[in-house]
């Protein structure tokens, strides 16, 4: 048995290259934006000057910014929403066998084995009005063409549209994972006492399914809430502001203006915006975990 | 012993940890091999093309090629720029970029270098590569000319009776005439989305109503009312343009043309034009007429989008970097590459080849209006303005904004930004 010290010591020399990593990767660059922001700083000029908050006042009053922050916290919201409740629905189906099942669940989950970027290629071109596949469904039922990404009412609701095709499958693998773990004689007994499906589903399965569907709505949030790729690719922020998000925003301020102040007090807006809902939902299921 | 071997492992792994980390960044540039940071797409092949030929007339010279987005290539020179890392010898600039590298001192003065101009260049896109502009040392030579021109269905003008457009007036309304009257034409359309697109699809349409993003003095010029006729006039077209026009980018004005969806097109740019006469993917072949951008109360005022290649200061290959310049420049290669990529040349001499024109049948109209193009305003802050600017016309564009208000905030943010 080695002595309590030397034990110590051997671990930590073991994690140290990783801690190394974290505090180099992740907590000095937070310190560093947070830094950077008291200051009016242009990149390519290699100006500097001390401001204060004055780039958090100039943002907080920015109309481009203050739409970022409200579509970037639609999003989440609708986006998390949607799969969350999709990811349920469809891991109800599946944990119950059924024929065809084991071939049906690897092209559920292919959506989100392929990159943003591919997603996003694939629909553009079924969004597109005049030769899209999906107005060209709509067209052969008789309804018209649905201006998907360029009616500024619309166009946020169709990135969500694409986020829930691709990021339904995980929530789906994490809620059937809680379900595959609830055990059988809960139900069961439930069943013999008279209990009705949605008596059963209402007090037993959803307790139950409490920390995944925590986890779920968590990682989708946090996901969620640094939309950028779809914006990106799809409609670049428009049409007018109706897609601009807190990091598209950052994005244009940081690396096209090079105005390293501004974009460092938005990330830095955005970071406090996610991490207030991170630990919530953290509390929630340590607390459940009690 | 097992003891011992774990202690001996859990050195290892840390000796071999903290190398890692001290190694990597020790993967520099090789000394002698050249280093071109460029576009992609039509542009990353014109040249590969030209590196190809180099490598083969200097054996021994490793070249290595980097194709970029837009984006993604004006982010990487700046940082590279900014941090002296020296990791380019060549780099490829759009025109608008030129005035923000020549005057943070990023690029070589080439005439230090010996290097003769000559008098072939189009003076237009040559005196972008000036700092200060026209009059100054050159930094960058022009590789691409690159000139915004304007496209229209000549044979559907035939038969409505309606002449040569030559001013925007004429524009509207073969618009109007075409769109009511053709069941699957659409009058017009551009690029509508926000940023350098609906920016560059406006200018033109701006300057022929008289007036100037940044205006004699440096400040603003859309606090006006011609910026305001300018505007209105723009809206007007969207009326007869496709639907879904405001996320409209070159791709979807390409294939609109293409496909015979439409009868103007305010912007076509020479790296595509020739798509237009390939019996493979268009309907329109031949049916195309290609011309400088009308006017009104100026006269025609193309844009000129010439894309510029300089020698970076802290290069460690200036001599091979400039003889590689020299050569992708020359009258053969410009040729070679016009003939084989459709990059259009920045010689005269090259426009007037009877193989390219026989090739390219507007290059007559091409050469005139690069001799008469305008570039962007020569200012460091040209992509904050476009930006700002673009933003607001997408605003406007969508209604999301009444013309008037959303020049006016354009306006007051621009102006902050010049001021700065």
């Amino acid at each position: 048995m080695y002595a309590p010290g030397r034990h110590r010591l051997v671990w930590v020399l073991l994690l140290l290259p990783a801690l190394l990593i974290v505090l180099g990767l992740t907590v000095y660059p937070l310190f560093q934006v947070g830094f950077l922001s008291l200051f009016r700083y242009d990149y390519t000029a290699g100006t500097k000057e001390f401001i204060g908050f004055f780039n958090y006042i100039e943002i907080l009053k920015n109309r481009f910014f203050l739409t970022s922050i409200r579509n970037t916290v639609v999003f989440a919201i609708t986006a998390t929403a949607a799969e969350v409740i999709g990811g349920l629905l469809l891991a109800l189906l599946f944990n119950r066998p059924f024929r065809g099942r084991r071939l049906i669940l690897p092209f559920l989950i292919l959506p989100m084995m392929l990159s943003t970027m591919v997603v996003s290629a694939i629909w553009r071109a079924w969004f597109h009005f005049d030769y899209g596949f999906l107005n060209t469904v709509l067209g052969s039922v008789g309804l018209g063409g649905v201006r998907w990404l360029f009616d500024p009412d619309l166009a946020l609701f169709s990135i969500v549209l694409v986020d829930f095709w691709q990021w339904t499958p995980l929530a789906f693998l994490i809620l059937l994972a809680g379900l595959q773990s609830i055990p059988n004689e809960l139900p069961e007994a439930a069943k013999v006492d008279g209990a009705s499906r949605w008596q059963l589903f209402q007090n037993v399965t959803l307790p139950l399914l409490r920390n995944p569907l925590l986890l779920a709505v968590l990682l989708r949030t946090v996901d969620s809430f640094k939309l950028f790729d779809k914006v990106y690719a799809l409609t670049g922020g428009g049409p007018g502001l109706a897609t601009e998000t807190i990091s598209m925003y950052v994005y244009r301020e940081g690396f096209k203006f090079f105005n390293v102040g501004a974009a460092s007090a938005g990330s830095i807006v955005m970071l406090s915006l996610s991490g207030v809902l991170a630990v919530v939902y953290a509390w929630k299921i340590l607390k459940g975990q009690v | 012993m097992k003891r011992l071997q774990f202690r001996c492992l859990s050195v290892l792994f840390l000796v071999f940890s903290l190398l890692l980390v001290g190694v990597l960044p020790g993967f520099a540039k090789a000394e002698g091999n050249l280093v071109i940071a460029g576009r992609d797409g039509g542009y990353g092949k014109a040249l590969e093309l030209a590196v190809r030929m180099f490598k083969a007339a200097n054996p021994g010279v490793e070249i290595e090629q980097l194709k970029l987005p837009y984006g993604s290539l004006y982010e990487k020179l700046v940082i590279s720029f900014r941090e002296e890392s020296g990791a380019y010898d060549l780099v490829m600039l759009d025109d608008t970029w030129a005035t923000e590298y020549m005057a943070n001192g990023w690029l070589l003065d080439l005439e230090t270098t010996g290097f003769r101009v000559g008098d072939d260049f189009i003076s237009t896109a040559l005196s972008v590569g000036r700092y200060p502009y026209k009059s100054g040392s050159l930094y960058a030579l022009p590789i691409v000319g690159n000139v915004e021109l304007f496209a229209y269905r000549k044979d559907l003008f035939n038969k409505y009776g309606l002449g040569e457009p030559k001013t925007w007036l004429d524009v509207l309304e073969a618009a109007v005439k075409i769109d009511t009257s053709e069941r699957d034409v659409a009058g017009v359309v551009f690029r509508g989305t926000k940023g350098n697109p609906i920016v560059t699809g406006f200018l033109p349409i701006l300057w022929g109503f008289g007036s100037r993003v940044v205006d004699d003095k440096g400040g603003s010029g859309l606090n006006s009312p011609n910026a305001l006729a300018a505007l209105t006039f723009f809206l007007k077209l969207k009326r007869y343009a496709p639907q879904g026009v405001e996320l409209y980018n070159s791709s979807e004005v390409r294939d609109a043309l293409q496909q015979g969806d439409v009868a103007i097109a305010i912007e076509v740019w020479p790296a595509w034009i020739p798509s237009l006469d390939d019996p493979k993917v268009s309907k329109v072949v031949k049916k195309i007429e290609i011309q400088a951008a009308p006017g009104l109360i100026s006269g025609p005022s193309p844009m000129l989008g010439a894309w510029l290649m300089g020698v970076a200061e802290d290069s460690k290959n200036r001599d091979m970097a400039v003889e590689f310049l020299q050569f992708l420049t020359s009258p053969k290669i410009q040729k070679q590459i016009a003939l084989e990529v459709g990059i259009p040349p920045t010689r005269a001499s090259v426009y007037k080849d009877s193989s390219l024109v026989e090739k390219y049948r507007w290059y007559p109209s091409q050469l005139k209006a690069l001799e008469d193009a305008h570039p962007r305003p020569r200012i460091t802050k040209w992509s904050e303005v476009e930006a700002i600017l673009g933003d607001y016309l997408q605003l406007a564009l969508t209604g999301s904004l009444a013309p008037e208000k959303a020049l006016g905030e354009a306006n007051e943010r621009i102006s902050a930004v010049l001021s700065r």
